[in-house]
């Protein structure tokens, strides 16, 4: 089994059968299953590799910029604000910072 | 096209029909890409399928936004290096009327908001249309067999109380002649697309509904009983296997027929 750190998560590559097992520590301790069986036949230094290259696909880092969002105006009253609209599923808001920059990966 | 050893992705596959769908085609030997929005429900499908040994991951998104409807193609393509068969089974509902009235005045009392009409749009419609085209981008750049998979409904037909989401689904049921007429016209030949219209399916949504009101409806239904999800899947390996069923869409309904012709 091997392990590493992505965006101050825990992730863990485990051999399972002909492939790999990811993991992933919840901020509970317990532990998900990211993906399994994955990458059959490679080695574990070669699955390492592939498993970092996912699991920074499936949890990417960023900020999203929403635009003045036209089709869903927040009305008050007949004024139409055209802003932000912080109800819509495509608006994310982090309300807590990175508990430290990630490693270099 | 061979589902075993065929790569597949589902959305709304954390629950429901696109759970039956991501079991099904594990059982034959696919590999699976679980989309979802509840992280729970992802953990635990692709926990049951590691049970079944299956290749599998679970990737939260939400089909809504174009950059997490790329990132969960781009994230299956790094598993598994290439995509087959895409599953667009995320859906919502948001019932109500058009208008409601004040039964003493007779006037309008309530108009459906946008708050009701516009998620329903985004996931249903919009969160199919982004997921298949990404999906066939992906194959047609990669040129892998692909069959592109819309789920439409029974209510297609016009659901009283169901503005928005008929209206959805209607057009999910339209999108295979659409997007199959477009790639005869640029030549794309890899990809099929099949639309699946599936009648009352036994998912948890229904199931746990007031049971008076569910033989209501079964009332209507020839095989008197509701569809079972894992039927819907099945018909859906049948659509991969038989290359001849493309650009339509098939109603899997156990014999649906509303009194008088029209859904009530
Ligand atoms: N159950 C039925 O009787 C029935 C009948 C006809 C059609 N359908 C259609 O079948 C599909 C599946 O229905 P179901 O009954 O399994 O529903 P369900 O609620 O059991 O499952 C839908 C899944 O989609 C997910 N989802 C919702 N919004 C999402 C989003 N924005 N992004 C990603 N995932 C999202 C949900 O988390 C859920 O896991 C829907 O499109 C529905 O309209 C269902």
């Amino acid at each position: 089994m091997s392990t590493f750190k992505y965006n101050d998560t825990e992730f863990a590559v485990t051999a399972a059968g002909q492939g790999w097992d990811i993991t992933r520590t919840l901020p509970d301790g317990s532990a998900a299953l990211v993906g399994t069986g994955l990458f059959a036949g490679m080695g574990p230094a070669e699955a390492q590799i592939r498993a970092l290259a996912l699991v920074k696909a499936i949890y990417p880092v960023g900020i999203k910029v929403v635009g003045p969002d036209v089709a869903h105006p927040n009305m008050i009253g007949d004024l139409r604000i055209v802003g932000p609209d912080v109800t819509h599923p495509n608006f994310i808001y982090w309300d807590k910072d990175s508990a430290s920059c990630p490693a270099q990966l | 096209m061979e589902i075993k050893g065929s790569v597949v992705l589902v959305t709304g596959g954390g629950n429901g029909i696109g759970e039956a769908v991501a079991k099904y085609f594990a059982k034959q030997g696919a590999s699976i890409a679980i989309v979802d929005m509840e992280q729970k429900n992802i953990n635990r499908v692709v926990a049951d399928l590691k049970a079944m040994g299956a290749e599998a991951i679970g990737v939260r998104a939400n089909v809504t936004s174009e950059a997490e409807t790329a990132r969960f193609v781009q994230a299956t393509l790094a598993a598994f290096g290439k995509l087959n068969i895409t599953v667009a089974c995320a859906g919502i509902i948001r019932d109500g009327t058009m208008l409601t009235l004040d039964k003493e005045t007779g006037k309008v009392s309530r108009k459906m908001g946008l708050d009701k009409w516009a998620p329903v749009i985004d996931v249903n419609l919009t969160g199919t249309f982004l997921t298949l085209r990404d999906a066939a981008e992906a194959m047609v750049n990669g040129g892998w067999p692909g069959l592109l998979v819309t789920i439409s409904s029974v209510n297609k037909c016009g659901q009283v109380g169901q503005l928005n989401y008929s209206a959805t689904k209607v057009a999910d049921a339209l999108m295979p002649k659409i997007i199959i007429g477009e790639f005869m016209l640029r030549g794309i030949r890899n990809i099929r697309c099949v639309g699946i219209a599936p009648g009352y399916t036994a998912t948890p949504l229904l199931t746990g509904m007031n049971q008076d009101a569910l033989q209501a409806i079964l009332k209507d239904v020839h095989l008197g009983r509701l569809v079972e999800p894992e039927e819907i899947a099945r018909t859906i390996g049948h659509c991969a296997e038989n290359e001849a069923i493309n650009a339509t869409t098939i109603e899997v309904t156990g014999g649906l027929c509303y009194a008088g012709g029209i859904a009530k």
